[in-house]
């Protein structure tokens, strides 16, 4: 579905990125780990096209480094970023048009009622301007914005980020929904927990750079390595 | 009573074309953050363009409003070729470096309109039809002002049902939040912001179509629009249409009365009103904070002393400089006396942009104000030039630090917008309280002391008190002052938090920007021997500006380089005819080409050959 080879980015003269590369395949949730500032939410940004970047990206067989933004996402990458970025003003369901793009090859499309039974949190609250919501509430308006798009590949970056418990469940089983339908994810995360339920497989950056690739459940059976690269 | 009533309708009247021209200057600036100098210039070739379309038509009204029509369409196109050639590469640019290619946009649009209209207003004879009236509690009021009256409505209502009740509207409202994430849906903004330019554009056309009919077309109409279109979106609220509709009411009606009433100080009113409005409301009547912009921002390379090689350049150029009445004729003395003059003022100008942060679109008034406290104190007071030399500064930096109390909390385009309208004030005062100033007559005879009236002397003087002063303010940039006002502007949030008095610095550096410009103005006056309004007038600043990213905004040998390449540069293309247009033309690809100025391009150039050869 989406292959990273040697991926370079940062902003303006800080270099961020150093070679970053790895694959997804169809159908699979993949981890990106990290501590703070390790890179993931730039890798990111780098795939969808918001920051210069070199290297090889590679989406459905197309190769997409350097091409705009809009054009990826058309492509069928869709990014939920970590700051959510909620239109304040647009009302729930205004902004899930925002997010309409026309359905994908045989796949039943989504619709405002769709996403309203995956995240029942949502339907009540319709006609409420983005900005009115709560937190997760938003987390949620926020992937079902990006899931209008009717991506192939959906990026997750941090999304039980700041949540009560009682919502991390309901994400959780949101992305599990997901899975479950054939949605490819690509997610961030810090609450490893949280990942080792819902990831199959991981990517640990540090600095820049990958320092770890394998199983989730590779990972989880490994102390060390958690300790070594995870740990703060 | 019955006057009263009169007024007030056509107050109304007027309204309505400020409206749509604030109207599309307010959704230009919601979505693409580029506050478009040229908006003023788009009302005017709407002027221009209906004026050529309705004197070649029938004189029906079914025709009047197809020729309007045309006309707001034609400036559309126009407008829509100007964000294709020019805008789409700028968004990511500074404001600044925005609003000066925009303005670059009006010097080339009043040259090609003097050249393709001329220089005589034109107005067309109204149709019988246009030119009655209709009876309201008893009174005659033309007609065409009543029709005027009901565009206004009727624009804003069409409008609120195009953004809210269309999905380019939809998509419009989400790209004014974060165009980024917008783009990230899989929307080609590029198309958006094009049909956003074009309809911002349509409006002004349509004002400047609505408008002729009652005036004329005629070459002053541009800036005379864009300084009130700018006061009714500031006032509405940046990006707020329904905030610019109350604004512009407020604007049309208040100069309604005031020129009956008032009509000295109409001018005045009007800025004071918008001093007090964003005084109580900061983002205007309606307006709401600007969201930081969402585009991820370039980070700007820190500040480092001069290179050896580049001071012994700088040496080398000083002593040629003090050398020159013994080498140049005349006529390049008086060039560079006023070089040296441009070194300063755009060094004030530069304090306050680069390190400050604050981007100054007013930064003549100073300038004016330091030459006539020189002015009055050698016409006034009849005492030495010194003591002028010394009170220009000193009244110029007061001002500044009285202005800066207001301004200096506002940030980005609300301080442009905040200083060029002060800037205005300023002009009005100089221009049309006669009995002071002499109005656009100036005052005369500002000559220096005896022992400095000859070139060589005035020369060396100048040299003296501007480079000493532009030495003065480098010194201070790399004073712990500089350092702390650098932090200020590249994370305002971070640098209160370890402590740094925030507003404290900003206006102390707004008001020494504003003394040093004074000095440079009183040297001015003393140099020209008479001073005159248009030494504030908005072009003044934007010479200071210009120069300014000439030489380089992040670089502190900037104003200098830019100084004296833009002064031996105007004192080639003023004596050319239309030289608006080759001016106009330098300023975008200045910004097209160069976005960091002759030295800026020069270090970076600098940096690659080093590279290279290490
Ligand atoms: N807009 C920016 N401009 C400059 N540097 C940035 C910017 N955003 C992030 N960085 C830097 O890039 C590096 C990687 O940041 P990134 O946001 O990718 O980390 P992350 O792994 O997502 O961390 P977190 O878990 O905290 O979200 C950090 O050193 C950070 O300081
Ligand atoms: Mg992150």
């Amino acid at each position: 579905m989406l292959t990273v080879e040697n991926l370079h980015a940062g902003y303006g003269r800080a270099r961020i990125l150093r070679g970053v590369s790895f694959a997804l395949a169809p159908g699979e949730v993949l981890v990106l780990l990290g501590r703070n500032g390790a890179g993931k939410s730039t890798t990111m940004k780098a795939l969808v096209g918001l920051l210069p970047a070199t290297g090889r990206i590679r989406l459905a067989g197309t190769d997409i480094a350097r091409w705009p933004p809009h054009r990826i996402a058309r492509l069928g990458l869709g990014w939920v970023p970590e700051e959510r970025r909620i239109f304040p003003d647009l009302t729930v369901a205004e902004t899930l048009e925002v997010g309409r793009r026309p359905a994908r090859d045989g796949r039943p499309p989504w619709t405002p009622d769709r996403l309203f039974t995956l995240f029942p949190n949502l339907g009540p609250l319709r006609d409420r301007p983005g900005g009115r919501i709560s937190g997760g509430e938003q987390q949620m308006l926020a992937i079902a914005r990006t899931l209008m798009g009717n991506p192939r590949l959906l990026l997750l970056d941090e999304p039980s980020e700041g949540l009560a418990p009682v919502i991390v469940d309901q994400m959780q089983a949101a992305i599990l929904a997901l899975k479950a339908e054939g949605v490819t994810i690509l997610l961030a995360e810090q609450n490893l927990p949280f990942a080792a339920r819902v990831a199959d497989r991981a990517v640990i950056l540090e600095t820049g750079a990958i320092v770890w690739n394998g199983t989730m459940s590779a990972l989880m059976n490994n102390p060390p390595a958690r300790a070594r690269h995870l740990q703060v | 009573m019955d006057l009263f009533l009169l007024q007030l309708l056509t107050g109304l009247a007027g309204a309505s074309t400020l409206f749509l021209v604030a109207a599309g200057l307010t959704v230009i600036f919601g979505v693409t953050r580029v506050v478009n100098f040229a908006h003023g210039s788009l009302f005017m070739l709407g002027a221009y363009i209906a004026w050529s379309i309705l004197s070649r038509l029938p004189r029906s009204p079914e025709y009047f409003v197809l020729g309007l029509l045309a006309a707001a369409l034609a400036t559309a196109a126009i407008g829509a070729v100007m964000e294709l050639a020019l805008l789409r590469r700028i968004y990511r640019a500074p404001e600044m470096l925005q609003l000066l290619a925009t303005f670059g946009v009006v010097l080339v649009v009043q040259d090609a309109a003097l050249w393709l209209w001329g220089p005589v207003d034109l107005a067309v004879s109204r149709p019988p039809w246009l030119r009655g009236a209709i009876t309201v509690a008893g009174l005659r009021f033309p007609f065409y002002d009543a029709v005027l009256i009901a565009v206004g409505p009727l624009v804003l209502g069409l409008l609120l049902l195009l953004f809210h009740r269309t999905r380019w509207g939809l998509l419009v409202r989400a790209a004014t939040a974060d165009r980024d994430m917008v783009a990230a849906l899989g929307v080609d903004q590029r198309w958006l912001f094009t049909s956003v330019f074009a309809l911002g554009a349509g409006l002004a056309g349509l004002g400047g179509a609505l408008s002729m009919p009652q005036g004329s077309a005629n070459l002053h109409m541009d800036l005379a629009v864009i300084v009130d279109a700018f006061v009714v979106v500031v006032v509405g609220g940046m990006g707020s249409l329904s905030g610019a509709f109350l604004a512009a009411l407020l604007i049309g009606v208040l100069q309604a009365f005031g020129i009956v009433l008032l009509p000295k100080i109409t001018l005045v009113l009007v800025f004071l009103v918008m001093a007090a409005v964003l005084v109580l409301r900061p983002h205007g009547l309606l307006g709401k904070p600007q969201a930081e912009s969402r585009a991820e921002a370039e980070t700007l390379a820190p500040i480092r002393p001069a290179p050896a090689i580049l001071r012994r350049l700088g040496l080398a150029a000083l002593l040629l400089a003090i050398a020159a009445p013994f080498l140049a004729g005349p006529y390049l003395l008086t060039v560079l006396t006023e070089a040296a003059i441009a070194v300063l003022f755009a060094a004030s100008l530069h304090v306050m942009m680069g390190p400050g942060g604050m981007a100054s679109f007013g930064h003549a008034a100073w300038f004016g104000i330091g030459a006539y406290a020189a002015a009055f104190t050698a016409q006034g007071l009849g005492t030495s030039m010194a003591v002028g030399l010394l009170l220009a500064p000193l009244c110029a930096g007061a001002v500044a630090l009285a202005v800066g109390g207001l301004v200096v909390r506002m940030s980005g385009v609300y301080l442009a917008m905040l200083t060029l309208a002060f800037a205005q004030i300023a002009w009005a005062i100089a221009f049309q309280w006669v009995e002071l100033t002499g109005g656009d007559n100036g005052v005369l005879g500002v000559w220096p002391d005896p022992w400095a009236a000859n070139p060589r002397t005035l020369y060396w003087l100048a040299l003296a008190l501007c480079l000493g002063a532009t030495l003065l303010l480098r010194r201070l940039l790399y004073a712990p002052f500089g350092y702390a006002l650098r932090a200020t502007r590249d994370s305002p949030l971070r640098a209160a938090a370890i402590g740094l008095p925030l507003p404290r610095l900003r206006l102390a550096a707004f008001a020494i920007a504003g003394a040093a410009a004074g000095l440079a103005g009183a040297v001015f006056a003393y140099a020209k021997g008479s001073v005159f309004p248009t030494y504030m007038a908005i072009p003044h600043s934007v010479d200071a500006l210009v120069t300014v990213l000439l030489g380089g905004v992040q670089t502190i040998a900037g104003p200098i380089v830019g100084a004296v390449a833009y002064t031996v540069l105007q004192s080639w293309l003023l004596t050319s005819e239309f030289w608006r247009i080759k001016l106009g033309l330098l300023i975008l690809l200045l910004v097209l080409a160069f976005p960091a100025g002759i030295a800026g391009a020069t270090h970076a150039a600098w940096l690659r050959w080093r590279g290279r050869s290490a």
